[in-house]
């Protein structure tokens, strides 16, 4: 590192001594202008195209979770269905974003901190079953003092049981009056964070499209930008694999299975939740969301080493078709299919690998 | 290959039309480069989110190997016990994870809604001392607030605040309004005594605690000047605190006056009064005999004794930021206004570990700005709560390292033991009693002068 700021330096010290005195700077300063112009085309798209509109679905998809709660009724399983269906749906771009888990998700800003009210795990079971069995309102006051019973693992918890097994018959009134609380809780929250990066409201996004600019106290250069996406994607892959995965596949007594680890155990959805954490890295990477095509981290990549940009595009397409081929229910295959879940642990190992090691190194050398 | 020409070309043309400018004016500035490895070998060049959030990169084999472990366990949330995962939280508890305060292993912010799960949380005792020189505990409930407790059990008290406002003018012009929050007790579980002292205490970053544990008694203890024999106004007093580990008495070095002797100490601390854990340190509940407090379980240590090791040993592993622009003009003429205003005094720049087992916490040059010490910061800042041997008007001196890189890391610039500093100049002009002069001179300096002082500042 110290290597890499002398030499930085010094390419700093030709550039603005050239600059300073040489009466003809075109054929110099034109690629370092492109090279700049690109970069922030890429920080502008991951911005705008993949971070907010990830985050506009959250809300979106949140708002129709919450609709769903509205719309509950006790014994009527079309109303429960559509109720898991928007769960399933939300979650979708939920673990798609974290994939940039940095910024307003993590900070205690005006409404307390976003990333622990709505995916808290484990659930406070005791609790809820206290607070569904008591007469206490079920509002947001008491929500706001019981992290490990709101969000999403808790509208889990209520909407399939423990068992997974529960129908609209199974609905208490007790677990209407909570789904809706915490459902509308949620969508509260998930468009607190949205307008948090949206360019007409807070603007975070701002930093990323601006780095490097002299009144960014965020991001003071554009690299260092990067090594927040890098870092975000990588530390995601990082989780993936040696968190969730490892912590129900090898979890147990003696490195056995542990279903009990296994995040969103009720709904038996861990392998969606893995696949878009996957995908959620993917669209960083390639810039792209939602089908449509734009600027990403592969764009700086392959300039500078295509074969490492190729290898990095194959190893996530690679990882996420593991997770795939995963047979069943994740929590089924940590016991019946383990050799598939290992394999697709070690796919994403090394997509962190790449992406914390030569993907992060030229980054950090741009 | 590629280093000579690039070199050669640097050479010839910065000589080429270098206008040797630096001449005319000679500045005694200091240089700042060794300092940009704040950390020794534990430094990272890391200027994003995740600043603090990583290993030394200088950690061993199976230290690393643990300090994953300890990282997971560091962000573990408790529930409700029993539970088949994490259970044992409270029954009443200040937060349910580490890292809920301590967010990206930084620091909290002045809570938005002081009666929510938060970062900051109340000490309180009675006057007079407890067992070992410690706090005078308050009957039944303890020297620790909680305000928070698991679905069906009472908090102790919930928190309230009001500000008071204090206006500061500058040199220049500016004025600052400064805001005092004045913490209340609402909702107690049972009656409060009368006089009970509250302090409150927000959390603080969590790297870099290993170098600061290693460093020697010996040179901790020469920067003390208890009678302040140098006639400079400040003085330094080291404080000593029972080790419940050790069972003894030891020099205190963390927590915000220095009344915890060790980062396992700190930790076991935090997971029994803040979120109700019990552990191998302290194996019983906060709230032991009192009505609200006991779970009624059999399964005390609530961890096992290798997550309470582990996440110490995460803390104490944790990479130090290295400074930034250690070459900016502006970095360095701050640098020597942060001397000659005297904040060196306490904010001593360099340090240095012993040996420890931890290699690479070993031997290590570092640049923490602190000397650990107590000092008294005056009456506006004071809690006017004793513990141990500090005083009610007494702080331990903060590290400065990682300052700058609270924006990006935590969203906020939040400081003092209460976060009522809302950025690095209020903190300054909250300093009074040994730091009385240092502030009056901040106060004086030009608008230019002051903004290189908060460069410097900010490139820590």
């Amino acid at each position: 590192m110290k290597t890499y700021l002398l030499r930085f330096g010094i390419l700093a010290i030709v550039t603005a001594s050239i600059l300073n005195c040489s009466p003809n700077t075109d054929d110099i300063s034109a690629p370092s202008d492109k090279n700049l112009e690109l970069y922030k085309a890429v920080l502008t798209n991951i911005g705008t195209n993949v971070i907010t509109e990830t985050l506009k679905d959250f809300s979106l998809k949140t708002t129709a979770l919450k609709v769903a709660s509205d719309n509950l009724v006790i014994g009527n399983n079309a109303s429960l269905t559509a109720l898991k269906n928007a769960w399933l749906d939300a979650r979708v771009p939920w673990e798609k974003s974290e994939s940039f888990a940095f910024g307003p998700v993590l900070t205690d800003g005006a409404i307390g901190v976003i990333d622990v009210a709505v995916d808290s795990w484990p659930v406070n079971t005791t609790s809820i079953n206290l607070i569904l069995s008591s007469s206490a309102t079920i509002n947001t006051a008491l929500l706001n003092t019981n992290n490990e019973a709101r969000g999403f693992h808790t509208i889990e918890y209520l909407a399939w049981g423990i068992s997974g097994t529960k129908t609209a018959n199974d609905l208490s009134a007790r677990d209407i009056l909570y789904l809706k609380a915490t459902c509308a809780d949620l969508a509260f929250r998930a468009l607190n964070l949205y307008n948090n990066w949206l360019a007409t409201q807070d603007n975070y996004v701002a930093n990323l499209i601006n780095a490097g600019q002299s009144n960014n106290t965020i991001y003071t250069t554009q690299k260092s930008a990067f090594i927040e996406l890098i870092d975000a994607t990588s530390g995601t892959a990082d989780e993936v694999a040696n968190s969730k995965i490892e912590n129900a596949l090898n979890g147990g007594a003696g490195g056995t299975a542990n279903p009990n680890l296994d995040e969103s155990q009720y709904s038996q959805s861990s392998k969606l939740d893995l696949a878009n954490n996957l995908q959620g890295i993917q669209n960083i990477y390639l810039g792209d969301y939602n089908g449509l095509d734009g600027k990403g981290l592969t764009d700086i990549i392959k300039i500078r080493k295509p074969d490492l940009d190729a290898t990095v595009k194959s190893k996530i397409s690679e990882a996420i078709n593991a997770i795939n081929a995963i047979s069943g229910t994740f929590a089924t295959a940590i016991f019946n299919d383990r050799l598939a879940v290992a394999n697709a642990q070690a796919k994403v190992l090394e997509v962190q690998a790449l992406l914390d090691g030569d993907v992060k190194d030229l980054l950090s050398n741009l | 290959m590629k280093k000579i020409p690039l070199l050669l070309v640097a050479f010839l043309t910065i000589t080429s039309c270098s206008k040797n400018n630096d001449d005319e004016v000679y500045e005694d500035l200091p240089n700042l480069t060794e300092r940009q490895l704040a950390g020794g070998g534990t430094t990272i060049f890391s200027d994003n989110s995740n600043a603090f959030s990583t290993v030394a990169p200088n950690a061993s084999g199976s230290d690393f190997t643990n300090h994953a472990f300890g990282d997971a366990q560091f962000e573990q949330s408790f529930v409700t016990a029993p539970a088949t995962v994490n259970g044992g939280l409270g029954n009443i508890f200040n937060n349910t994870s580490c890292v809920s305060c301590h967010i990206k292993d930084g620091r909290s912010a002045f809570p938005s809604n002081i009666t929510n799960l938060s970062g900051l949380l109340l000490r309180g005792s009675i006057a007079g001392f407890g067992l070992n020189g410690s706090p005078n505990p308050i009957p039944g409930f303890g020297t620790q607030i909680q305000n928070q407790a698991v679905f069906g059990s009472v908090p102790e008290a919930r928190y309230q605040v009001s500000f008071t406002t204090i206006n500061e003018t500058l040199a220049d012009g500016t004025v600052i309004s400064l805001r005092k929050p004045i913490f209340t007790l609402v909702d107690s579980y049972i009656a409060l005594p009368s006089n009970i002292l509250l302090s409150p205490r927000i959390a603080t970053p969590v790297f870099g605690l290993g170098l600061l544990e290693a460093i020697s008694e010996a040179d901790i203890l020469s920067k003390q000047d208890i009678n302040d024999l140098d006639n400079d106004g400040i003085s330094g007093k080291a404080n000593y605190v029972w080790d419940p580990v050790l069972g003894q008495t030891k020099l205190g070095r963390f927590g915000w006056k220095a009344n915890s002797s060790s980062v396992l100490v700190q930790c076991a601390g935090a997971y029994v009064e803040d979120m109700g854990v019990t552990n191998y340190v302290f194996p019983n509940e906060t709230g032991f005999n009192q009505s609200n407090g006991q779970d009624g379980l059999n399964d005390d240590p609530e961890i096992s004794n290798g997550i309470l090791d582990a996440v110490a040993l995460y803390c104490k592993t944790l990479a130090v930021p290295a400074s930034r622009s250690a070459t900016n003009i502006d970095v360095r003429r701050g640098a020597k206004i942060f001397e000659e205003i005297s904040c060196v005094k306490c904010h001593s720049p360099k340090q240095q570990s012993s040996y420890n087992a931890i290699a690479s916490i070993s031997n290590q040059i570092f640049y923490p700005y602190t000397d650990l010490l107590l000092h008294d910061m005056g009456a506006d800042l004071a809690d006017n709560r004793p513990d141990y041997l500090a005083t009610g008007t007494e702080w331990k001196t903060r590290p400065l390292w990682g300052i700058g890189l609270t924006q990006i890391v935590n969203g906020h610039t939040h400081f003092l033991h209460d976060g009522r500093a809302r950025n690095i100049t209020e903190a300054i002009l909250w300093h009074g009693g040994e730091a009385q002069n240092s502030k009056e001179k901040f106060k004086q300096l030009s608008t230019q002068k002051r903004n290189e002082l908060l460069a410097f500042i900010n490139s820590l």
